[in-house]
């Protein structure tokens, strides 16, 4: 499948500051994440793929065309919501939505139109008559989406877009964005909040200090068959008979981490509690999960990235 | 769509998304559209009243005289135009005195709402994911200001021309041909009224982050230059006539219409009326290049 985004050795500096080093992506069409903590080259990522910064090092290919060489054909066809605010705040919403329809060619009648379809599917048709600087924050945030996407776009980067957001409206933002794919729109998503990725990615991509840690497809990245197991009793003899049997086992302050290379892992759970005689507390799957990876390989700096339950420290 | 949620009182339809099968036109379309964004913003078209009451009045300030006149002409049996030569504002080239005032205070407060609005908003983010260029968005953003700087002059005249013409004795037609020269001049002076004006105003507010700001550099940078060169002038320094702003259009509108102004400060100063003309280009060009460079990375 032709990548939808590419690059090779990819890099930029604002002067002696490094923020993207030796980026090499193959970005399949569908919804890609990308993760990383605050700095990580998130935002210079996507401004070199808009065609606004240049590269100072390697190449970049948005659906077979080099924003840095012809940023119109790229622009054309790629919406952008930035994570700052990005809406006049003496316009009402319809009308701002037609020109920004309008902006990427859209004939008027069809913009007026099109404004009026994005404004309610984004839930803010009720609203389109006020001023945007009347907007809550929820409300902007769908608001800076619907102008991503109104102009009807093949690709729509998405940066932070759950940025300041309470839980429902969160939740609301993510949905939307879960939609996204269904229209056809390939998608691109920032954010340090690692639940959100898992959420709507299904390709992922993990930055760290200007550097890709990891680049793959989310089911592969967090599903390690992990099982975890909690017993009564008996939990050295468990232990020996996993071992027995092949297992890794990692034990925690309440639990074992049981996995197998090659066996069912539940399988060999269930043989080895009952060659032990042992009564079972508690029997669950436990996939890595993006903040597991990410904690795992990231530098230090790594921290600022959220899991969407609490900050790390 | 999808399937319909129904009950037995009606039912529900999700539209969901279609998406856009008709025309894209292009990047042109995008500076027409940006042009007309320009021109509802400096006007407060599709804003709240009070963003329209400031350039309405400005604009209504501009054209009293011009309506007052024709219809003082019209109601009158025996005045005509020629009777009017010695009124302040009963010419083509007198009316640019009259409308000057007016459209320095407008130039101040247009511009900075053009370009400052934009970046303090954030909005410079959506036009760099639309197929626009920032020298297409300058360019229409500087197109906008200048159609409706223009305007505020053009608007005026053609009301002169057109009463002028309705009063001589030749006919209608004979008097249109007879004073269309005249008018052509002032066509030709209003272009350069609006770049003398609206060019410093633009740089200005390529700078400044608040509209109020922008607003009084600009007004103080017009007024300040004028001072700064009449004094300098008056003690001798010939030189300083260049950095008269404000008087140079007042100069390249009277050498259009072949007639001197000697209180002006290059006259004054005995600069040639094409250092005036020199002047508004450099200004102009200046503009440009400095305003392109400081879009550079932002769009």
């Amino acid at each position: 499948m032709t990548p939808i985004i590419g690059s090779v050795d990819l890099g930029h500096a604002y002067g002696d500051v490094v923020a993207l080093h030796h980026v090499n992506l193959e970005v399949p069409p569908g919804t890609t994440g990308l993760v990383g903590a605050n700095g990580a080259g998130k935002t210079t990522l996507m401004k070199i793929l808009l065609g606004i910064l240049t590269p100072t090092a390697g190449h970049v290919d948005v659906m077979g065309i080099d924003p840095h060489v012809d940023p119109i054909a790229v622009r054309s066809r790629v919406g952008y919501m930035p994570e700052s605010d990005c809406l006049p705040q003496d316009q009402t919403a319809a009308d701002f939505l037609i020109y920004a329809a309008e902006l990427a060619g859209i004939p008027t009648r069809a913009a007026k139109q099109r404004a009026s379809d994005v404004l309610t599917l984004v839930g803010l048709h009720e609203e389109r008559f006020r001023p945007l600087g009347e907007f809550s924050t929820g409300m902007k945030q769908r608001a800076k989406l619907a102008q991503a996407i109104v102009f009807d776009p093949d690709l729509v980067l998405l940066d932070e877009p759950t940025a300041g957001l309470d839980p429902e409206g969160r939740e609301e933002m993510l949905a939307l964005i879960g939609r996204l794919a269904g229209f056809g729109i390939n998608v691109m998503t920032s954010s340090h909040v690692l639940s959100d990725i898992e959420s709507t990615a299904d390709w992922v991509v993990m930055l760290d200090g200007g550097h890709v840690l990891r680049e793959g497809p989310l089911s592969t990245l967090v599903d390690a068959h992990t099982v975890e197991v909690e017993l009564f009793d008996a939990i050295d003899e468990v232990i020996d008979a996993l071992d027995r049997a092949g297992a890794t086992v990692r034990r925690t302050s309440h639990s074992l981490l049981v996995s197998h290379p090659t066996a069912d892992p539940f399988a060999t759970v269930r043989d080895a509690v009952v060659a032990a005689g042992a009564s079972i507390r508690k029997l669950a799957s436990r996939s890595h999960t993006l903040e597991d990876l990410f904690l795992g390989d990231a530098a230090p700096s790594g921290a600022g990235v959220e899991t969407g339950r609490s900050r790390t420290p | 769509m999808s399937e319909p949620y129904a009950t037995d009182q009606g039912a529900v339809f999700d539209l969901g998304y279609v998406p856009h099968d008709g025309p894209r036109l292009g990047r042109g379309a995008a500076i027409r559209a940006t042009i007309r964004d320009g021109l509802r913003r400096v006007l407060g078209l599709r804003r709240r009243a009070r963003k329209k009451v400031l350039p309405f009045l400005l604009i209504a300030i501009s054209l009293l005289p011009a309506v007052g006149l024709v219809g003082f002409l019209f109601l009158s049996t025996t005045l005509t135009e020629a009777d009017l030569t010695d009124t302040p504002f009963a010419s083509h080239a007198n009316y640019f005195d009259i409308v000057a005032g007016p459209v320095l205070i407008f130039s101040a407060l247009a511009a900075p709402a053009l370009l400052i609005s934009d970046r303090e908003d954030g909005v410079l983010a959506v036009y760099s994911s639309r197929p626009l260029s920032a020298y297409d968005y300058l360019l229409a953003r500087g197109a906008a200001l200048a159609i409706v700087v223009g305007g505020f002059m053009v608007l005026p005249q053609t009301l002169l021309y057109i009463g002028f013409s309705s009063l001589g004795g030749e006919g209608f037609a004979a008097n249109l041909l007879e004073g269309g020269g005249d008018y052509l001049r002032s066509l030709a002076a209003s272009v350069f009224y609006a770049l003398a004006y609206g060019m410093p105003a633009l740089l200005v507010a390529t700078f400044a982050r608040r509209i109020g700001v922008a607003t009084g550099a600009y007004l103080g940078l017009m007024f300040g230059a004028g001072v700064f060169s009449r004094v300098l002038v008056d003690a001798g320094n010939d030189w300083a006539a260049w950095l008269a702003i404000g008087d140079h259009p007042h100069v390249v509108r009277d050498w259009l219409f072949g007639r001197t102004t000697p209180t002006l400060i290059p006259v004054d100063a005995g600069l040639d009326s094409w250092a005036s003309l020199l002047v508004i280009v450099v200004i102009t060009l200046a503009t440009g290049l400095i305003t392109d460079r400081r879009y550079r990375g932002l769009l």
